[in-house]
């Protein structure tokens, strides 16, 4: 340690950084060695260089990937991507900065991610997701089709296109989701569920992707993505474009598809070809009708040979007879009970007489009785001449001397009254001396 | 309110089973007449409803209307279907710039 500045012991910037170069690149362990990280601040310079960065949780290395090292990259470079980089450290003097120089980069987890898929695949398995008995037909005619995928991708494009071709007057729903990168498993799981909604009355759905990459299709073996298919209610097609290895979710879907275009032609008939199956139940139903009707057509015919058709008289005949016999006897048995109740019909009129006799006499008696009664009523008298005389106050005179001459009296008759004055009077019997005064 | 939805879908549902069961009877009808084990009447009768089953599957054939609609997540997060026109030659959606890529 020395802590006095010297002209020998000052480095200069560029000597330092030199310095620092010949060690860095001088060591044999920095030169062809690998590195894996994620891109980031990923630059393609128009000059056909290649910059970025590679990282990991706590580090980060610059990276250059020259013209003459790229030209045989052979997939695409992304942000977020992990890589493997082969190259060697060096360090650019004019920045102070080290970097790593690629030769080569590959995409990095591919081992990683499918012995990561491999052991979901075996999670799942044991769980049933992939139990065959539980895959449940397509309906022979969605009327209404759900697709779960992108809505700018040329597999809903596929899935339109193929779906109105075979069923022109077909109902389709979108639901679009994010099919690649970090956003696309829990949208891709989203579009499903949403499709499950019932006011949607959706009867099949067809979820996946066009054909890429291993990473792109990478979502569709995610967990949460193989579960959405497992879950939905609704029959599930799934159709991811692969050539290689399936996805997972293939294996919970009802019906895997090799790409969207396939999916559509599984999951929407032929309207012509329903058209022909009814119309060809229609004839065979109408055909066995025909026959069966030549058939009973046969039987009526034979039937109608039979003698009882050919000489229906016959019966009539006998019945005739039948019906005569029947009439006769009724006659007889009607004619015996009227002659048998003649003798009580005549015994009936006599006791009618006797009451009639009866009646009549009774009321003869009667009359005589009222007869009797009248003859002592007082008016009766009056009617063989006699008079009933009253005073003023109405009461009845029993002698002459009950009353004076010019007194108004009230003579009763039998069939009037007669108002009289008092001239004379007369006592001692009918024609007595006028007394008087 | 929520119970009228459900009874409607429940209704629905019937509907949708409906042609493919449809389909099935008026097959077992026709190899039942195939058969002719029935009475006069009961063919009569089976024939009778054969028909209308015939009837009734092309009707339902018919009864879908070609649309095509696309979710899309609405203010407030709620989902509505959004009808959208397409190209029945190359299955393009017009205007497909304006959608949303997801329901996220």
């Amino acid at each position: 340690m020395n802590d006095n500045p010297t002209s020998t012991n000052v480095y200069t910037v560029s000597d330092l950084t030199r310095t620092i170069k010949r060690t860095l690149e001088g060591r044999a362990e920095f030169n062809n060695l690998w590195v894996k990280g994620e891109i980031f601040n990923l630059t393609l310079h128009s000059s056909g260089h290649i910059y970025f960065s590679l990282r990991d949780d706590n580090a980060v290395i610059a990276a250059v990937f020259f013209r003459y090292a790229n030209r045989n990259l052979d997939f695409k470079l992304k942000e977020g991507m992990n890589v493997l980089a082969l190259g060697s450290i060096t360090v650019y003097e004019k920045r102070g900065s080290y970097q790593i120089n690629v030769s080569l980069l590959r995409p990095e987890g591919v081992g990683d991610l499918q012995r990561r898929i491999e052991m979901l695949k075996q999670t799942l398995l044991k769980e049933g997701v992939f139990d065959p008995a539980r895959k449940r037909p397509i309906p022979v005619f969605p009327r209404r089709l759900g697709v779960a995928t992108s809505p700018t991708g040329a597999a809903v494009r596929d899935i339109i296109k193929v779906a109105l071709r075979r069923y022109p007057n077909i109902e389709i729903v979108i639901a679009p989701a994010i099919v690649q990168g970090a956003e696309a498993p829990v949208s891709i799981a989203r579009a499903i569920e949403e499709l499950n909604r019932p006011e949607y009355r959706i009867d099949c759905i067809i979820a996946g992707r066009g054909g890429g990459s291993f990473e792109d299709l990478m979502p569709f073996n995610e967990e949460l993505v193989v579960r959405a298919f497992y879950n939905s209610l609704v029959p599930i097609i799934s159709a991811v474009g692969h050539q290689v290895d399936h996805p997972l979710c293939d294996d919970a879907a009802d019906l895997a598809a090799p790409t969207p275009s396939a999916a559509a032609e599984l999951a929407v008939p032929l309207k012509d070809d329903l058209a022909g199956e009814v119309d060809y139940l229609h004839i065979r139903a109408t055909n066995a009708m025909a026959l069966l009707l030549r058939d009973f057509k046969a039987r009526i015919e034979w039937v109608l040979s039979r003698r009882v058709f050919m000489d229906p008289f016959e019966i009539v005949n006998r019945r005739e007879q039948e019906l005569a016999d029947m009439t006769n006897q009724m006659l007889f048995t009607l004619k015996d009970l009227v002659s048998r109740n003649r003798n009580r019909l005549l015994m009936i009129s006599d006791i009618r007489m006797l009451m009639k006799n009866i009646l009549t006499g009774k009321k003869n008696s009667y009359t005589l009785a009222i007869k009797a009664l009248d003859q002592l009523s007082p008016l009766s008298v009056l009617g063989r001449g006699y008079a009933i005389a009253l005073n003023k106050d109405e009461n009845v005179i029993r002698s002459v001397s009950e009353t004076a001459a010019g007194d108004v009296l009230k003579l009763l008759l039998s069939d009037g009254s007669l108002q009289c004055s008092v001239n004379s009077i007369y006592p001692g019997g009918h024609h007595g001396k006028e007394k008087n005064g | 309110m929520e119970k009228k939805k459900t009874a409607k879908s429940a209704a629905d549902k019937a509907d949708r089973i409906d042609f493919e069961k449809a389909l099935k009877q008026l097959e077992e009808i026709a190899a039942a007449l195939e058969e002719g084990d029935l009475g006069l009447d009961e063919s009569i009768r089976k024939f009778e409803q054969g028909m209308r089953l015939a009837k009734f599957c092309r009707e339902k054939l018919d009864e879908a209307e070609r649309k095509i609609e696309i979710l899309q997540k609405a203010e407030g997060g709620k989902v509505a279907a959004r009808q959208v026109e397409v190209d029945g030659e190359s299955g393009e959606i017009a205007n497909e710039d304006d959608l949303q890529g997801s329901l996220l």
